[in-house]
């Protein structure tokens, strides 16, 4: 069960290689976005944010769903990796909510006129970013690793019960927020250009996830390698 | 009578500026974490 610090390194180095080969993937997308894409013609070159934005949103739903997931295998299967796991997803997922939660003001004031309005998805969005900082805190805060992991689970849980809602709240409620162009019953109602930017865009967030989570699991691996308490 | 495209690229721009930012940053401080 407990990972060796050669483990810890390979994962860490595997995650590093990952990560830059996704970058180099944002970079590509973007070279697409502007050069390779239409400009919407009512929304002008702020709709190009949607690129960014919508792809950063799956993300970080994705590491907190992930979060929540690994957080309820550790409760039943009390293996400490899935804590470290859980960990980890949730320090990416805050760094994906930092995205949205900044580029959504940005494409929102020129379309909207305004910066920032509390409807349904903007604030369920912001309340499961807190959730999730204050599940970091609820970390920092515990100092028994098991008190620590099982605390940290049931945090996670709680943010998990509130992905489907976010995702659904332009459904469920009245709602400036344009409603979601891939996940939804219906096919994809795109520019198929646009589209293939799109997809392209979801599968480097998602490899830019991956890189991330891998990267960040491996130092905590390599933590408690090192048999230290705290802090990496 | 043509729909007028909006001129609002800057907004873009700092989107684009804050997503690299953001990504890139975060990606160092992995690295640097993975040295110590």
């Amino acid at each position: 069960m407990i990972p060796t610090l050669d483990d810890a390194h390979a994962t860490i180095r595997r995650g590093l290689l990952i990560t830059a080969l996704a970058l180099a993937g944002v970079g590509a997308v973007i070279v697409m976005a502007l050069w390779m894409t239409p400009t919407e013609v009512r929304q002008g070159l702020a709709q190009k944010i949607f690129y960014l934005h919508a792809p950063s949103a799956w993300a970080g739903l994705l590491a907190f769903s992930l979060t929540g997931i690994t957080g309820g295998l550790y409760l039943w299967l009390r293996d400490p990796r899935l804590d470290l796991f859980s960990e980890a997803s949730a320090e990416v997922g805050l760094v994906f909510g930092v995205i949205v939660l900044t580029t959504g003001p940005i494409w929102g004031k020129p379309i909207w006129g305004t910066w920032w309005t509390w409807d349904a998805r903007l604030t369920l969005t912001l309340f499961l970013f807190f959730l999730f900082v204050g599940y970091m805190a609820l970390r920092n805060a515990l100092s028994d690793p098991a008190e620590r992991a099982r605390f940290s689970a049931v945090v996670g849980i709680l943010g998990l019960l509130l992905v489907p809602f976010v995702h659904l709240s332009v459904y469920m409620f009245r709602t400036l927020h344009p409603q979601p162009v891939l996940l939804k019953p219906s096919a994809p109602s795109m520019d198929p250009r646009m589209l293939r930017t799109l997809l392209t865009s979801v599968g480097v967030f998602t490899l830019l996830y991956i890189g991330f989570v891998t990267t960040r699991y491996g130092l905590s691996l390599r933590r408690e390698a090192r048999g230290v308490a705290d802090g990496d | 009578m043509g729909i007028e495209t909006p001129d609002n690229g800057s907004y873009m721009v700092a989107a684009y500026v804050v997503v690299c930012v953001v990504v890139v940053g975060y990606a160092l401080s992995l690295w640097r974490r993975s040295r110590q």
